[in-house]
């Protein structure tokens, strides 16, 4: 039986500092995001285009950083290095580890785009005069950016809630905030249903700023 | 007709009792007793060798479990799942160093205190931190919303360091985090000293924290003030036996701290 009354007030009180925490989430999830599209790109090409050294790199990070869990790989940034005397702050922790996995995931997102522009297109680039990198950056890459723009938004939404790990290694994002606050009051319901709410408007919010980009980058 | 309608007020009667029945006659017809205790907390509450619950709160739970004549059961719990165990009616009473705090009394119901702590650092030995006030510019770890974490919160406003302050999910990874150098001090309990100085080699005991002792309490539903009298009863029992300086010798050694706040009448 549930036997429980809601206290909504103490709640609404902390709900600037909770708003403040939701910041730290949105700015931590943009500068994994951002870290983890230009890793994640070079990652494709290192996988499609590279031999030796190089390729085995990309891949063993995407298969590593697709095949175990988030959480894992956070811990090991944080406490698998420091067990070899490798220290980070929580700060770079939680920023390493969303980026490890967001470029693993990003980089076979970038594959399948570069994969879907026919090789004609390239070989037409060429012909025309343009070298590699010019065929590359001026006729690939804003094509695929179109393809894998849906797929990034997507993977910026993860970014956001999968931050909500950083409480496990001492950063205090907008669950660890929460979690604070309902371990002192032991209103948990409350607190973590106000959490749940602006986990919700903000990628509400990286949604619609994404639509509006998209209308803006996609016009024609 | 009349047999139907004392029937219906006899069913009726039945359900109202059923309604208010409290946890002390729950306990009673089920015959099991369903405790709450944190194995994150040695020597109060650990796994021992062979993966079972042990320690100060198991031995409670047990003696609990006794004095209603029924069985036990077990229930691990983290930190946070104190609170939600009771409120859902998953766990009947919850063992769990739990601080009689007077924001959280709006929430849980609170017997009176069973158990004592005082706060104390667990340092890195390489850390030269001797008293609080080498502390300063130091980094600080502590399990989140413990009782260490809020009362050092407080000092960290005032010296302006909270950006030196690091919370985690358990006091294992506390403990994990001083060894490794990530922060210089943990803050826990005095009774977990003494294992975890055992358990690694370059941590040591550390400064006890100014703030007042942690006065502890069994975690029962608030509104049921019946089952609540009952474990303040059990508490004294369990003092008036002698089997609470019984279980504090066998678990944290040499005199079990007085329940009882001098001058107060609890």
């Amino acid at each position: 039986m549930f036997d429980y009354n809601f206290h909504w007030r103490p709640v609404l009180k902390s709900l600037p500092d909770l708003i403040q925490a939701g910041l730290v989430t949105l700015e931590i999830a943009s500068l994994a995001m951002f870290l983890g599209v230009v890793i994640g790109l070079c990652l494709a090409l290192m996988r499609m285009n590279m031999t030796g050294p190089l390729k085995w790199f990309a891949v063993t990070w995407i298969e590593i950083a697709r095949n175990t869990p988030a959480l894992f790989q956070l811990f090991f940034f944080g406490f698998g290095l420091g067990a070899f005397g490798i220290n980070l702050s929580p700060f770079v922790i939680i920023l390493t580890g969303l980026s490890f996995n967001c470029a693993g995931y990003l980089a076979e997102n970038f594959r399948g785009g570069f994969q879907a522009i026919p090789v004609m297109q390239i070989n037409s680039a060429r012909c025309l005069g343009m070298n590699s990198w010019q065929a590359y950056t001026r006729i690939v890459i804003p094509q695929v950016l179109r393809i894998v723009y849906y797929p990034i938004t997507n993977q910026m939404v993860w970014a956001v809630l999968m931050s909500s790990l950083g409480m496990l290694i001492g950063f205090k994002e907008l669950s660890g905030e929460t979690q604070f606050f309902a371990s002192k009051t032991f209103r948990v319901f409350e607190y973590f249903a106000v959490a749940a709410v602006i986990y919700y408007v903000i990628v509400k919010i990286v949604l619609g700023a994404s639509r509006l980009l998209a209308m803006r980058l996609f016009r024609y | 007709m009349k047999k139907i309608i004392t029937a219906l007020l006899s069913i009726a009667a039945l359900n109202s009792v059923s309604v208010t029945a409290d946890t002390l006659d729950d306990v009673a017809d089920r015959g099991t007793l369903r405790c709450g205790v944190v194995l994150d907390f040695p020597p109060i509450g650990y796994r021992d060798a062979n993966n079972e619950p042990a320690g100060f709160d198991v031995d409670y739970c047990n003696d609990l479990a006794k004095s209603l004549e029924v069985d036990v059961q077990i229930m691990p719990l983290t930190w946070s799942e104190r609170l939600p165990v009771i409120a859902t009616g998953r766990a009947d009473v919850v063992f769990g160093g739990t601080s009689d705090s007077l924001a959280r009394a709006r929430t849980v119901g609170f017997s009176i205190p069973y158990a004592i702590y005082y706060s104390q650092g667990v340092v890195n030995s390489k850390s030269n931190i001797t008293s609080i006030d080498d502390i300063r510019g130091k980094r600080v770890a502590a399990a989140l919303g413990t009782l260490p974490e809020q009362e050092w919160l407080k000092i960290a406003a005032k010296w302006g360091e909270e950006n030196l302050y690091q919370s985690y999910q358990s006091e294992n990874e506390v403990f994990l985090a001083v060894a490794q150098g990530k922060a210089d001090i943990g803050l826990t309990t005095n009774t977990a000293i003494k294992p975890i100085t055992q358990q690694y080699a370059n941590l040591e005991a550390g400064p006890r924290m100014p703030w007042v002792a942690d006065y502890t309490s069994i975690v029962g539903k608030r509104q049921d003030v019946t089952w609540l009298n009952y474990l303040n009863l059990f508490v004294t029992h369990q003092v008036r036996s002698g089997r609470y300086q019984e279980l504090w010798g066998k678990y944290v050694g040499g005199d079990a701290p007085d329940l009882r706040i001098p001058g107060v009448m609890y």
